[in-house]
């Protein structure tokens, strides 16, 4: 049993922190403020070519084949760099169609040249549905520039629409200046790439990754905290030598190494096939949203007037976390479904 | 990375599995002070014959000689089992025997060591004062060297089973110049020595194992201090990480135990609107699924310091992480056990009788208070893993 990372996966996860550090600044969220894109196509394609959309993709559609837990970490990087565009929707989209015969199609995904935009099933009052390989009702598309298939999710299994057979596209302002918004309507669309839950967990897998993201919120923003209360001085003294102030870093401590572990467990846990993976992938989910909203909140508190305004960082992680806590089933609606598994082995 | 256990730790899974079934005493554990020591050093003797005591302790001093991931295997069958908690025998296995094993004397360590292991002694600790808590360093108890024994004078408090204990690992002043953590001497005291006075201190859950300590001129021979005399704060210290990182590991296990048979009881019982079982209720399963997830996290946790526990030897301050969360979630699942029970709740019943939620609920209010209050820990976590100003 080994549940620290390998030196081999560190070294990955550094390559690609890296080339976010450099490539995608979170300043680059504000800067494109206005562009139909959250992320610079260029910075896409250099990305696609690091291997980051593939990194767990069989080797025979064009992926590097490693383990998901490699694929874990790097979304942890995703998240705490607050990388914009739609990584998730493109790399579960591309194992759909690796697991459904696409080899071309996941091949041009993991390559950068197609793009997979996550759906949320739900309108205002509209839920979608997908029955006899259509899809039908309202749609929420997340980074739909330039996104030729949606990944549509639901409890029976998953799979890709079009985008050119969705009609009443309509951009709608995202409360994450870091994720692009569009409604649109399905009306009978054909459902391609399908794979049932029986045959595969797919949004397991989803819901590992987004987790791992939420992980990397959850830690960033307990460093920008813990950054800001030993630098910030009031009364002559760093704030951080309040209790106000340090039991709250503290606190944001904890959620963070309670969501990562519970991620990585997860993670590897779905990877070898043990009997309580949906278990522990629902528990990962519902700590990691947790602890990324209250820690991206605690965040704005700490900083006071400063995280309040739009040139801090804080709200950026704060939105985007709302964001990622809706993709493959929120903390909320994960509960229901942990309460009904089998206990953990 | 992975979570497979090898063929030898399976292996071992299963002697634990066989033996536990063959071997877990029948009776239940009784309720009076006296008799609960009785029950738990031969439960602890039984233990030590069958080849289970101390299986991550060097073998020269008895012990097994393996690692923490075979002493968690132990835990996790221990629990499924729904066997006893080690109450008697914590102190001594779970902080004066790891203290001992990397501080003590040899000599100290080959004398009390394996009759820790045997079941024949009892220990408990001597750290608090009553004007020394969570400031544990502005101890008081006065220990002057006199020839060849330290003298202490002084009072300890929430001692658990100081009136039963042979041993007390004991903190005493030595040095009373104006450097708070130089002259702190730890040191192995014998309960049944002169001058040492004990008194029962009723707990709210009507637990009989709490006591304060009084010593009057308590002559305690030099030998027994551990490390050097003055210098006992990094000795205290290495105790206390011990008791926030490892000796958790039993708790956790117990932890995740307990929630599963609070979802059980809320299948069974009838709910806050008198028609429907408990689980039925929204507010209920909301927080017991959350419980679930907590209490895996804390597990995925527990795993992952016993990882890093394998690559060195002494716990860090990121065992405060663990203590601070597993406080909290225990505290959370036995208030909620108070609202699946409802009303039945309001009847008292002891946490060693089976069903004892109420009892349980009670108790667990020391979880954030002992081996260092929750803000204690976030203090440390904040100042020590955090590196915040103090």
């Amino acid at each position: 049993m080994d549940l620290l990372p390998s030196a081999d996966q560190q070294e990955l996860v550094a390559a690609a922190a890296e080339f976010f550090a450099e490539q995608v600044p979170i300043s680059a969220v504000r800067e494109r403020r206005a562009d139909p894109a959250a992320i610079a196509p260029k910075v896409w394609a250099e990305g696609a070519l690091l291997g980051l959309l593939g990194l767990a993709a069989d080797v025979a559609v064009g992926g590097s084949g490693r383990p998901l837990d490699d694929e874990a970490l790097l979304f942890r990087e995703l998240g705490r760099a607050l990388v914009p565009g739609p990584f998730l929707g493109s790399v579960i989209g591309a194992r759909l169609a690796a697991l459904s015969g696409a080899a071309d199609l996941a091949g041009f995904v993991i390559e950068g040249h197609t793009l997979v935009a996550p759906a949320l099933l739900r309108v205002d009052d509209d839920v979608a549905t997908v029955a006899d390989g259509v899809l039908t009702g309202r749609i929420r598309l997340l980074d739909p520039a330039g996104a030729e298939y949606a990944l549509v999710v639901t409890d029976d299994g998953a799979g890709l629409v079009a985008t050119a057979a969705l009609t009443d596209l309509a951009p709608v302002e995202s409360s994450d200046p870091g994720t692009r918004m569009g409604t649109a309507r399905a009306e009978a669309v054909p459902v391609t790439c399908w794979v049932p839950a029986t045959q595969d967990p797919i949004a397991l897998r989803g819901a590992v990754l987004a987790a791992a993201q939420l992980v990397g919120i959850a830690e960033a923003t307990r460093d920008l905290s813990t950054a800001h209360a030993k630098t910030r001085i009031q009364f002559g003294r760093p704030i951080g030598v309040n209790q106000a102030i340090k039991h709250r870093c503290a606190d944001m401590a904890v959620s963070a190494e309670a969501a990562l572990q519970q991620t990585l467990f997860a993670a590897v846990s779905l990877r070898s096939g043990r009997a309580d993976a949906e278990f522990q992938v629902r528990a990962a989910k519902v700590v990691a949203g947790r602890a990324a909203i209250t820690n991206a909140a605690e965040t704005i508190q700490v900083h006071g007037g400063m995280g309040y305004t739009y040139e801090h960082d804080a709200h950026l992680y704060l939105k985007r976390a709302h964001v990622v806590d809706q993709l493959f089933g929120s903390r909320t609606a994960q509960l229901a479904p942990l309460l009904a598994q089998e206990a953990a082995q | 990375m992975d979570l497979d256990f090898s063929p030898e730790q399976l292996l071992f899974r299963d002697e634990v599995r066989t033996w536990l079934a063959e071997n877990a005493p029948s009776e239940p554990r009784p309720h009076g002070a006296a008799p609960m020591r009785e029950y738990d050093l031969a439960w602890q003797r039984t233990q030590w014959e069958g080849g289970w005591a101390g299986i991550a302790w060097p073998t020269e001093y008895g012990g097994r000689g393996l690692t923490t991931l075979q002493q968690l295997i132990w835990y996790e069958e221990y629990a499924r089992k729904g066997m006893p908690s080690i109450d008697a025998c914590f102190v001594g296995l779970n902080h004066a025997g790891p203290t001992l094993i990397t501080r003590a004397s040899e000599e100290q360590k080959a004398h009390h060591l394996p009759r820790i292991l045997r079941g024949e002694v009892v220990w408990c600790q001597g750290f608090s004062e009553p004007e020394a808590g969570s400031d544990l360093a502005s101890l008081a108890t006065r220990g002057e060297i006199d020839g060849d024994d330290i003298v202490v004078t002084g009072q300890k408090v929430w001692t658990s089973f100081a009136d039963l204990a042979d041993h007390q690992e004991l903190l005493v002043r030595t040095d009373r110049s104006d450097r708070k953590h130089h002259g702190i001497t730890w040191v192995i005291a014998d309960m049944h020595s002169p001058g040492i006075d004990v008194r029962p201190i009723e707990t709210i859950d009507g637990g009989a194992e709490f006591c304060e300590v009084f010593y009057d001129e308590v002559r305690i021979p030099l030998a027994n201090v551990v490390g050097e005399v003055d210098k006992g704060w990094a000795v205290a210290m290495s105790t206390l990480s011990f008791e926030r990182g490892t000796a958790y590991t039993a708790g956790q296990v117990r932890l995740a135990a307990l929630v599963e048979n609070l979802i059980e009881l809320a299948r069974e019982r009838t709910g806050p609107d008198g028609r429907r079982p408990a689980i039925a209720d929204d507010e209920i399963s909301r927080r017991l699924a959350t419980c679930r997830a907590e209490v895996a996290s804390l597990r995925a946790m527990t795993y992952a310091g016993i990882c890093r526990n394998l690559a060195s030897d002494a716990p860090g301050p990121e065992g405060s992480i663990i203590k601070l969360y597993y406080s909290d979630i225990a505290k959370q699942v036995a208030r909620l056990a108070m609202d699946v029970l409802g009303p039945d709740g309001l009847e008292f019943v002891s946490r060693w009788v089976p069903g004892g939620w109420s009892g349980h609920y009670f108790y667990s209010y020391s979880a954030s208070i002992g081996g260092g209050t929750s803000e204690i820990q976030r203090n440390i976590i904040g100042d020590r893993v955090l590196g915040l100003p103090r």
